[in-house]
């Protein structure tokens, strides 16, 4: 359905976005994960035509978008990170101003808006003007006029954050509603895995402007697949505890997590009772140990070496 | 593009102080500045000290035959205190058989003040003149020079001139600045995202663009058509009737405005820093163009040559001409024309700055 060839965006000879290759097939829920700054904003500014890539192609349904691009952009829905609404006017107003930007009128602009703000719970504060809603009505609204003309593929460049997590459960919610019966295809950026995890059937990992990584969820982490996931809690860090880790043969990678430290290792090693030993000889206390599955994060710190929020 | 076009309105509905405040400020400061002081007359303090009451009031009454000036009875002890006080800038002080004046500071009016006394004195001495050779006492001598009494009340002096150039130049420095303020709006918009929301959409740039400008030019034309009405419908300034030579002026003058602020936009990205520009550039413009002196009271060549790229000097030029000499569109060909071609020139290199501006 959509596809980028090569996609490549240089800003006064900085490379933001090199050879960007990723495809959509219809009905897909798709993740682009990965840190601030990786480029995933810029890729989706190409992606929906906003922004001219220095080289590569977008090309929807066999046909060059870049260059048609009023064919995508009829049946694109874009909700940018941003809160980009009239705020001074009301959640209705600015429905039906962009219901009408995309040929929509009368009773059938009517009845999308009825529905819409339904979908989005904001039936009750529809006459209310947008800068007196809270940070989670806020987006749901800028997702909601996204979906008025009933888009066929829905890009999200990271549409929950700074909300609190009921919202972003919300908003999670609607948006699996909307891909699984509703069957929009969704192309998702976010740099929180969890959300990526749960929305997407397939993900891009994305790092310093290039994909680093694709695939299923499953895929991704079988690329630890001989690897496990230790979490250490300790009672205080300890820099010594910390190096006497790092330098131990058999673990790949050591992270501060919290009031403790994450250590991915290979699977099969008896590794615990060293762990302990280890404590002891640098007088740490330990206060739990868990074995975990590896996670999209500890997929990305294992490609990267840095964890999605460095 | 009706549809941006109308979302603006209804944005400036919502939020019409802005507008509101441009427009009171235009009728207050035209009333005060210029529009109420320049519709009454010069008061010229008149003194005698060899003619009789009668023969001073004679005087008056023959000075006061035309509105460009009030010529009133005083003495000269109290024209000499006003002038020494700088409450008064001149005064008349009038002989048998001539006159003089008593100046305290330089004035614009000196001149035609002058031009006037003498013509009168002139006219009266050769009636006086031909009533002496004369000596027939039922003939009455009457003002012979007809002909140079309409011309003179027909001509338009330096003072009316600047005194509508002030109305018109306050009127026009005042739009600019609702225009540019207004206008901010669309830099906002790239800030806040609804201007990419729009790009995602099916809208081609040209048609967002278009409803864009179409509400500033609209805005603009408004602002200054409902000045124009109010200082000559309530306020009670002389504004002529050639409506449609004024229409063509206001929109040229709006469209060469509209397109400025698009280059300044172009030029500033943010905000907040064009809530500092614009008035430091609309001031000064207005400044320069001739909208707070008339330009004919600058002598420096480089200040004038500066005030000849400012579009507020051709509105005002362009405005008063069709008000006071009744200039027609092809006599107005000239200054339309430039603020025309300033008005392409700005926005050609204003979009061209702000496209290159959202690819990079």
């Amino acid at each position: 359905m959509l596809e980028t060839k090569n996609l490549t965006k240089a800003f006064k000879k900085k490379t933001v976005v090199s050879e960007v290759n990723i495809y959509l097939e219809k009905g897909e829920s798709v993740g682009l994960l990965g840190p601030n700054g990786a480029g995933k904003s810029t890729t989706i500014s190409m992606i929906s035509t906003l922004l001219p890539p220095t080289s590569g192609e977008v090309w929807f349904n066999g046909q060059n978008a870049l260059k048609e691009s009023q064919g995508l952009r009829k049946v694109m829905g874009v909700v940018p990170q941003e809160i980009a609404l009239y705020e001074e006017l009301s959640a209705y107003e600015n429905m039906k101003f962009f219901g009408k930007v995309y040929g929509l009128r009368g009773k059938e602009l009517e009845s999308r808006i009825t529905h819409v703000l339904d979908l989005i719970g904001l039936t009750d504060r529809k006459k209310d003007a947008v800068n007196t809603y809270s940070g989670g009505m806020k987006r749901r609204i800028n997702i909601g006029v996204t979906l008025l003309h009933e888009p066929e593929i829905l890009i999200m460049d990271e549409p929950t954050v700074g909300i609190d997590p009921q919202s972003r459960n919300y908003i999670l919610d609607m948006i699996k509603t909307l891909n699984k019966e509703k069957g929009i295809t969704v192309l998702y950026t976010s740099h929180y895995m969890e959300e990526v995890e749960k929305l997407c059937d397939r993900v891009y990992i994305m790092d310093h402007g290039e994909i680093i990584a694709s695939g299923t969820n499953e895929e991704l982490k079988s690329i630890l697949s001989n690897e496990e996931t230790i979490q250490i809690d300790v009672h205080t860090l300890s820099m010594g505890f910390q190096d006497n880790l790092l330098h131990h043969s058999s673990i790949r990678k050591v992270t501060e997590e919290g009031l403790g430290y994450r250590v991915i290792a290979p699977k099969g090693e008896d590794l615990l009772s060293e762990v302990f030993e280890l404590a002891k000889q640098t007088h740490t206390k330990i206060t739990g140990v868990s074995i975990q599955t590896p996670s999209l994060e500890d997929v990305f710190l294992h490609l990267t070496g840095r964890k999605l929020r460095d | 593009m009706w549809t941006v076009f109308k979302m603006q309105w209804l944005r400036l509905f919502k939020q019409p102080v802005l507008m509101i405040m441009f427009l009171g400020l235009t009728l207050v400061f035209v009333y005060f500045m210029g529009g109420a002081q320049g519709a009454q007359n010069i008061t010229v303090p008149t003194y005698s000290d060899e003619l009789s009451s009668e023969e001073l009031d004679r005087w008056i009454d023959r000075l006061n035959e035309e509105d460009t000036f009030q010529f009133v009875e005083s003495d000269y002890e109290t024209v000499f205190d006003d002038i020494r006080m700088n409450e008064t800038a001149f005064a008349l002080g009038l002989t048998e058989n001539n006159y003089e004046f008593l100046i305290g500071r330089e004035d614009m009016e000196i001149a035609t003040l002058i031009q006037y006394v003498d013509q009168i004195f002139t006219t009266e001495m050769r009636l006086q003149d031909v009533e002496d050779r004369f000596d027939l006492e039922d003939i009455t001598i009457r003002n012979f020079i007809e002909v140079e009494t309409v011309s003179r009340s027909a001509a338009v002096s330096s003072g009316d001139r600047s005194q509508l150039g002030v109305v018109v130049g306050m009127s026009l420095y005042f739009s600019i600045f609702s225009i540019l303020f207004l206008m901010i709006n669309l830099v906002e918009e790239k800030e806040s995202g609804t201007w990419n929301r729009l790009i995602f959409s099916p809208l081609t740039k040209t048609r967002i663009y278009m409803g864009q400008l179409s509400h500033y030019l609209l805005a603009g034309t408004f602002q200054i058509a409902l000045a124009f009405f109010i200082l000559r419908y309530l306020v009670g300034i002389e504004m002529g009737t050639n409506y449609l030579e004024m229409g063509v002026i206001i929109i040229s003058f709006v469209f060469a405005i509209v397109s400025l602020g698009m280059l300044l936009m172009g030029l500033i990205k943010s905000p907040q820093q064009l809530q500092v520009v614009i008035p430091i550039v609309t001031t000064s413009m207005a400044m320069l163009g001739g909208a707070f002196w008339p330009l004919e009271v600058v002598s420096n060549r480089l200040l004038l040559f500066i005030g000849n790229l400012m579009p507020i000097k051709y509105g005002i030029d362009a405005m008063t001409d069709t008000i006071l000499h009744d200039q027609t569109l092809s006599q107005l060909l000239t200054p339309i024309s430039v603020l025309l071609l300033m008005g392409i020139v700005f926005m050609g290199i204003g979009i061209n700055l702000i496209e290159r501006v959202s690819e990079n």
